[in-house]
């Protein structure tokens, strides 16, 4: 329990950090939300009341005190650009990104542990070979470029999916996930790559461990002895790297959001910068740095779970 | 029902091809025990390994027969293979914390052959057996075993779920590779009686591979010894001890430090140091705080170190036994300051008393030539010259008897003994006076064990150094040490010399310390 509350506190901590960071970044910034929103024609007596009615003349933790409090309450606050509330343009936006997150890990894990399974298994042999070279080439893509790859042999060749004919999941959830994957695809392929390869070097240096020995001394035939021993210690590195994954995609969805005209978070949060629109920054700034630290939260359980030696401290 | 003929084993992964056995011929009848003795590389796990087939690897080319109840392992398919394994054929390794699974619940582990073996068994049914095995090797709450993890055992109750794994489905042929080398004498003491109770009860034959002759005279009647691969002897376990054939044989026995009076050897008279104290430790107290069992469960203080006083004089080696867990490497940290004391001091008397540690594989840096190593305290120190520093570098090599050509070689290139003599020479390059050596010996074949005691002992005398001699085994302790402490739970429960301690014992679990390692034996 104590480590429930402790790791409760941590999280709020971080979260109360992040928030002033950003606060507090914006305030130092050059530009100013103002003359954004009027234009830099707006007479200097227009402005000046602007900026008194967006309270953006108080001292900055005035400001920020407030803002906290508005945003405990629920109320992210107005956007400066569209006079309507943060809120309500980013609820249903949540979804999508965290839709895409989800289905970019499920490939992840889908792609990784079979292939780094048959990859040490059979290293040093063709299968080995091949996959080897692949992960090297697609590391080193990123994931834009993959995305537009994507859309050119899917999209524009096969016909798989209509590049930018997105479907929002309220009205129709079948299409809506048929048009995620291939986003999907693109975020998770340079992720799976990592992830094979990190499992691949896991499980060969388990393999070369006392209690696989042991394992093969009990009658246990090779598949046996990879799925039911070794798997579960080889994943443990693996896990960390998926954690620090799960994490970057949630914020990294911003660019693939874009190049497949994804109505998500991270499209938003970059017009917002462009718009000076700080209110809808901010609120989207917490909202992912609250998403990682749960995702950090759950990959500790995660360990522990595979892991008996672990103990949560 | 076993028949090794001819065996020989050769690796390929090298361009030259390297026999690690040479016609191996075994014969082993049910139910009995035979010993294989040999040091390392002798080719004994090899060997044992072969025998249980697993064996696998494709740069190694098998040939002769191992005929297992006259199938032969060697030739027959992997699927019949794998059904003797685990059935028939069981075995038990050295390190029992690693050969388990660490992620894994032990009753899982003991069970796994059963699922393998015995599938039409039902879940209740496997448990009901696991729980009985757990309790037939003699392990108390079997039920809360059974759902324990390895890394909540001892190291005495691992190996004893190891065996309980291995005896499952009742094997005809157990493999014991270095069953008792990791563990405590008494612990030792109880897995031989353990393994000689199965032998008798359930007429499994053992084919016991060991390095410790001693302790294969104890447990069995037949002996085979083999040296670089080849069987050098062979034949009933009490002859070959006491009039053994062969050379080696003979090497092997000798190389067991003696427990006799007046055998150890002592310098009573330390010279010139005379009477003057060069460390003083006094009341010494640690604890450390326990992890919780549960959440809920109130953090358990527990007292390493009870209260530890003593004195290292100059010019004597003061050796320092006990079992696993008893604080002895905890004390030698607070000695050297590695650790903090709660309560009590150390005093030293001399400059920078230094340590030679258990593994000296992993306390010497893998990417560092042994010059470099050699030479780091004197960089650290400072104010000499890198010529200087090579020089007394060489000079240390031969000092511990190497030749200077290993200065430019790495930590891997040498052979377990030689490194130890690389850790005393870095140790011993700023002169201490006084030198901590935490089983310094313990990780060594006989041989080589012999040569490094003969070497400290020899530096000792050379250099007027002062030794902590730290050490589970008895017999070692009493080869080198002038006085002994006896040390249990963080307490010294008996100190003397070492002749009224091994001779006259006056605390009880120095007795037993001294009955389980069998002493008798020794010559």
């Amino acid at each position: 329990m104590k480590y429930f509350t402790k790791k409760l506190a941590g999280l709020l901590a971080t979260l109360l950090a992040v928030s002033f960071l950003v606060f507090a970044a914006f305030a130092v910034i050059p530009g100013d939300p103002a003359t954004a929103m009027l234009g830099t024609e707006a007479t200097e007596s227009r402005l000046e009341a602007l900026r008194e009615e967006l309270g953006l003349n108080a001292p900055l933790m005035v400001r920020y005190l407030r803002w906290i409090k508005d945003f405990l309450r629920g109320d992210f606050g107005n956007s400066y650009r569209y006079n309507m509330s943060v809120m309500s343009m980013i609820r249903d936006k949540v979804p999508v990104t965290l839709t895409l997150t989800a289905i970019s890990f499920a490939l992840i894990v889908l792609i990784s542990i079979p292939l780094g399974v048959a990859c040490a298994r059979y290293a040093g042999g063709i299968l080995d070979h091949v996959i080897v070279v692949a992960n090297q080439i697609i590391m080193a893509v990123p994931p834009f470029f993959s995305g537009i790859l994507i859309t050119l042999v899917f999209g524009l060749i096969l016909h798989l999916f209509v590049p930018g004919g997105y479907v929002s999941w309220q009205q129709d959830w079948l299409s809506f996930l048929g048009y995620m994957i291939f986003p999907s695809i693109a975020i998770a392929l340079p992720k799976s790559a990592m992830a094979v390869k990190l499992l691949r070097t896991s499980i060969l240096s388990e393999m070369k461990l006392d209690y696989v020995r042991t394992a093969y001394s009990r009658g246990n035939g090779t598949r046996a002895v990879l799925y039911r021993h070794v798997l579960r210690n080889a994943l443990i590195p693996v896990i960390t790297f998926l954690g620090m994954a799960l994490a970057d995609m949630v914020a990294g969805s911003i660019i693939v959001e874009q190049v497949f005209n994804i109505p998500g978070l991270g499209r938003i949060l970059l017009t917002s910068i462009s718009n000076r629109d700080y209110p809808v920054v901010q609120a989207i700034i917490v909202c992912i740095a609250f998403l990682v630290i749960v995702v950090n939260f759950l990959v500790d359980l995660l360990y522990k779970a595979v892991d008996p030696r672990i103990t949560l401290e | 029902m076993l028949d090794v003929i001819d065996l020989n084993l050769e690796f390929h992964d090298h361009l030259i091809p390297e026999t690690v056995v040479y016609d191996f011929d075994l014969h082993m009848e049910p139910g009995e025990i035979v010993g294989l003795v040999g040091e390392s590389g002798s080719g004994k796990s090899m060997t044992a390994l072969a025998i249980a087939g697993l064996l696998s690897r494709h740069d190694m080319q098998k040939q002769g027969r191992i005929l297992f109840e006259g199938e032969d392992i060697l030739t027959c398919a992997r699927s019949r293979l794998r059904a003797l394994q685990g059935d028939d054929i069981a075995m038990i390794f050295q390190e029992p914390m690693t050969s388990l699974n660490p992620v894994l619940p032990v009753g899982w582990q003991v069970e796994e052959a059963l699922r393998i073996h015995r599938p039409q068994l039902g879940r209740e049914e496997r448990k009901r057996r696991a729980l009985q095995m757990l309790a037939d090797v003699e392990l108390e709450d079997a039920e809360r075993i059974y759902r324990s993890y390895p890394h909540q055992l001892s190291g005495g109750m691992r190996q004893r779920v190891m065996i309980a794994a291995a005896m499952i489905c009742e094997p005809k042929l157990l493999i014991a590779d270095e069953p008792t080398t990791a563990l405590d004498v008494t612990i030792q003491h109880q897995i031989v009686q353990l393994l000689r109770r199965i032998n008798r009860e359930k007429k499994t034959a053992i084919l016991f591979i060991s390095h410790d002759l001693s302790l294969v005279r104890r447990l069995c009647r037949r002996v085979v010894v083999m040296q670089g691969g080849n069987i050098v002897e062979s034949g009933d376990a009490e002859t070959i001890f006491c009039r053994p054939g062969a050379d080696y044989t003979r090497k092997l026995i000798e190389a067991i430090p003696k427990c006799e009076k007046g055998e150890n050897a002592p310098s009573l008279n330390p010279g010139d140091g005379g009477d003057k104290t060069l460390l003083e430790v006094s009341d010494i107290r640690i604890s450390f705080a326990q992890e919780r069992r549960s959440l809920l469960e109130r953090r358990k203080i527990r007292q390493v170190l009870k209260g530890i006083s003593f004195r290292v004089r100059q010019g004597e080696v003061l050796g320092l036994v006990g079992e696993s867990g008893c604080g002895k490497s905890t004390l030698a940290r607070v000695i050297l300051g590695l650790n903090r004391q709660d309560a009590g001091s150390v005093a030293h008397f001399s400059d920078c008393p230094q340590m030679v540690f258990q593994d000296p594989y992993g306390s010497l840096n893998p990417a560092k030539k042994v010059g470099w190593i050699l030479e780091e305290p004197l960089r650290i120190r400072g104010g000499h010259t890198p010529q200087e520093r090579r020089e007394r570098a060489l000079a240390m090599l031969q000092k511990v008897g190497l030749g200077p050509e290993i200065a430019d070689r790495y930590p891997r290139q040498l052979s377990g003994g030689q490194r130890q003599r690389v850790c005393i020479g870095a140790a011993l390059m700023l002169e201490p006076k006084l030198l901590i050596a935490d089983e310094a010996v313990s990780a060594l074949d006989v041989t080589v064990q012999d040569q490094i005691l003969e070497l400290l002992l020899s530096l000792k005398e050379e250099m007027g150094l002062s030794i902590l001699f730290i050490s589970h085994d008895m017999r070692v302790v009493y080869r080198m040490s002038d006085r002994v402490l006896v040390m249990r739970d963080g307490q010294i429960v008996e100190q003397g010399s070492a002749e009224q301690v091994y001779f006259a014992p006056s605390h009880p679990y120095t007795k037993q310390l001294l009955e389980a390692a069998d002493l008798g034996g020794g010559g």
